[in-house]
């Protein structure tokens, strides 16, 4: 991310360009109401980044109103480009290019991920670098729900709907490998068309213990917990968009060992967790790929999280 | 309500966590009791159930009371409280008058709480103010659903957790903490803790010298079908704890706490792979011119008396003296189960 806005040798001015990036994710490990520090409820997210998954975003200044989109179909990352300009006090806009290799529709965070590297490089064509609560908070504006990934790697309990962190739990997830994998013939959603999920009184006090595992796996890098805290969290979720076959991901995970199985609360996307320290970890997971295929389940892949590129 | 950062019943409602062992922590409240009655108002206030201006009315032996008269004194309302003169001295009574609660004692002569005269004494009251609030903390389900804030405490402080070790009164505590933990580990192992002549576990009721756990009546938040073991600690040995849990370790809780610290110390030594958690819900304050007074207990038939340094397992539920501690496998089974059960034994105990 870095703006461009040079003095050439004939003293001619080149075009302004910023360029910014951001991650798509594999749904939530958590999602569910939680309090903020004044005892208030708010719908709130822990989110899985997936560094594999990228968007791209390169927004080059032009001396217009007119504000260009590319492909012409981002229109939530126009728009984010449009209230990030009209934050920095800026009138004129310019060409907004978008390019991603994050698939749509299944819980992948696509969307936020075009309106966060969307805001992030027209702060970059200004030479502003945005805090993650501001980058937040503008995404939340363009597209109504958002997701924490304008904090990257940073582990926070995220109000999907006011863009407003719950809690930083300060610091990252602990070294993961997922397998992840979705339904056969899973249609994509369209996330704004989901009801809010109603919780009951139950439900909402035994979201405070996920909180808390959580908030103990990063503290400690606990893998453990983070997928206990998942695994129900996924249950949670059934009675409000139930993934088939749930009950069995659950105990396949549990026979090879893993730390729990996670979901996309408004996608198809499951996953199951593993400690990335754990013993014979590529066996074990080749052996859970193996039984989700058979299971009816499609798209298996293996995702490295935290684990600073290391081959396993 | 609004309920700002700077809450003083938060804070008075959260745990002090003790290592009492390597793989045993403790949740020492100072006033445990805040958290159902706090959350049992708000919930109430939030679904219309308690208007301003209403009277709250409970039956209480204790802490219960002292929390709703803490957060009425603080908020404004009005409180009757209807206790049993077995269970409320004058330095107790004393505190919940100049807190502005109302107090209504029932004479209880057999000693034993007498629950079911404070019970018809409190429908008296509703019967002639029927505009009142009744928490009825034994059957109100918030009362469980409170201790979320304890199970996301302990889960805060250690993470997993293999084993919950609590005492039984309202049941709240244990099985509405031992119900989010289990949520999230399935494995649980949850030890209740009551004592002798207590009804709770399938004893006859009786007089208990022992106060803060146990009851004559069953409550409605006590789950039995959570519940892997059950402990009775005596009088004595809870008292000998106590001034241990003093000496040393420098926690001054009341003698409740310590029958839960003592079946906590057990459990920990016998399961040393397990992590251990232990519900320790008041302070010693009140009990300073009785357990903690050397002059008091020797006043007490058979003190000293060396307290056992493990329970005796029961193959039956049968009562022991102040100085027994006894423990059953109760295995989740229901109250009715575990009563027919024994009555198929010959001279079982029910």
């Amino acid at each position: 991310m870095a703006g461009v806005s040079e003095i050439t040798s004939k003293g001619k001015l080149l075009p302004r360009i910023g360029v910014g990036a951001a991650s798509g994710h594999h749904g939530e490990l958590l999602q569910g109401v939680f309090e903020d520090r004044n005892g208030r409820l708010h719908r709130g997210l822990v989110t899985l980044p997936l560094t594999k998954l990228v968007s791209k975003a390169t927004f080059t200044c032009a001396p217009t109103a007119d504000l260009t989109t590319h492909p012409a179909g981002k229109v939530k990352a126009g728009l984010a480009a449009r209230q990030t300009l009209s934050h920095l006090g800026v009138s004129e806009a310019g060409f907004l290019h978008i390019e991603s290799n994050i698939p749509i529709g299944h819980g992948y965070g696509s969307s936020t991920a075009d309106v966060v590297a969307a805001i992030r490089a027209v702060a970059a064509a200004h030479a502003v670098r945005l805090q993650p609560s501001r980058v937040s908070q503008l995404a939340v504006t363009a597209e109504r729900a958002s997701d924490a990934i304008a904090f990257d790697g940073h582990t926070v309990l995220f109000a999907q709907r006011e863009g407003a962190v719950l809690e930083d739990f300060g610091g990252s997830l602990p070294p993961l490998l997922l397998v992840g994998f979705k339904a056969m013939g899973g249609r994509p959603i369209d996330t704004l068309d989901l009801p809010p999920a109603r919780y009951d009184s139950l439900e909402i006090q035994q979201f405070r213990v996920l909180r808390a595992l959580i908030a103990y796996a990063v503290r400690y890098q606990d893998p453990n917990c983070l997928g206990r805290a998942a695994t129900a969290s996924a249950l949670l979720s059934q009675r409000h968009l139930p993934k088939q076959h749930l009950e069995r991901v659950i105990d396949i995970a549990k026979g090879a060992g893993a730390c729990g199985v996670q979901v996309a609360h408004s996608g198809s996307l499951l996953g199951i967790i593993f400690d990335r320290a754990g013993k014979n970890l590529r066996q074990r997971a080749k052996s859970v790929a193996a039984s989700v295929r058979r299971c009816g389940f499609c798209d298996v892949e293996f995702h490295q999280i935290n684990d600073d590129g290391a081959t396993w | 309500m609004v309920a700002l950062d700077g809450d003083y019943f938060r804070a008075l409602e959260t745990p002090r966590m003790a290592a009492l062992a390597p793989n045993l922590i403790a949740a020492a409240f100072p006033l445990m009791k805040l958290m159902p009655a706090r959350y049992i108002l708000d919930r109430a206030i939030a679904d219309g159930a308690f208007e301003t201006g209403m009277r709250i009315v409970e039956t209480t032996s204790g802490t219960f009371g002292m929390a709703l008269a803490l957060l009425s004194a603080a908020r404004g309302y009005r409180l009757t409280l209807v206790s049993a003169s077995s269970l409320v001295d004058a330095k107790y009574k004393a505190r919940l008058d100049g807190l502005g609660a109302q107090m209504i004692i029932t004479q209880d002569r057999a000693g034993n709480g007498d629950q079911l005269g404070r019970l018809q004494r409190l429908e008296h009251i509703r019967r002639e103010e029927p505009n009142c609030f009744w928490p009825r903390q034994y059957d109100n389900p918030g009362n469980a659903l409170a201790y979320a804030r304890l199970a996301e405490q302990l889960v805060r402080t250690v993470g997993e957790i293999d084993c919950l070790v609590g005492c039984v009164g309202s049941g709240g505590s244990l099985c509405g903490t031992g119900l989010f933990l289990r949520a999230v580990f399935p494995q649980l192992v949850v030890i209740a803790v009551d004592t002798h002549r207590s009804v709770l576990f399938g004893q006859a009721a009786g007089k208990r010298l022992l106060r803060g756990l146990g009851n004559s009546i069953l409550p409605g938040n006590l789950r039995h079908e959570l519940i892997d073991e059950v402990h009775w600690v005596g009088a004595y040995p809870a008292f000998s704890e106590a001034r241990r849990l003093l000496r040393e370790h420098g926690i001054f809780q009341g003698p409740t706490s310590a029958a839960a610290a003592l079946v906590g110390r057990w459990t920990a030594s016998t399961r040393p792979g397990a992590r251990i958690a232990v519900i320790m819900p008041d302070e010693g304050h009140r009990y300073a011119d009785t357990v903690f007074d050397d002059a008091w207990l020797a006043s007490l038939p058979g003190w000293p008396c060396s307290p056992p340094s493990e329970p005796r397992e029961l193959t039956i539920v049968e009562p022991g003296s102040e100085a027994d501690w006894t423990w059953f496998k109760w295995a989740r089974r229901s109250l009715a189960r575990s009563v027919h059960d024994e009555v198929g034994k010959e001279g079982g105990y029910h």
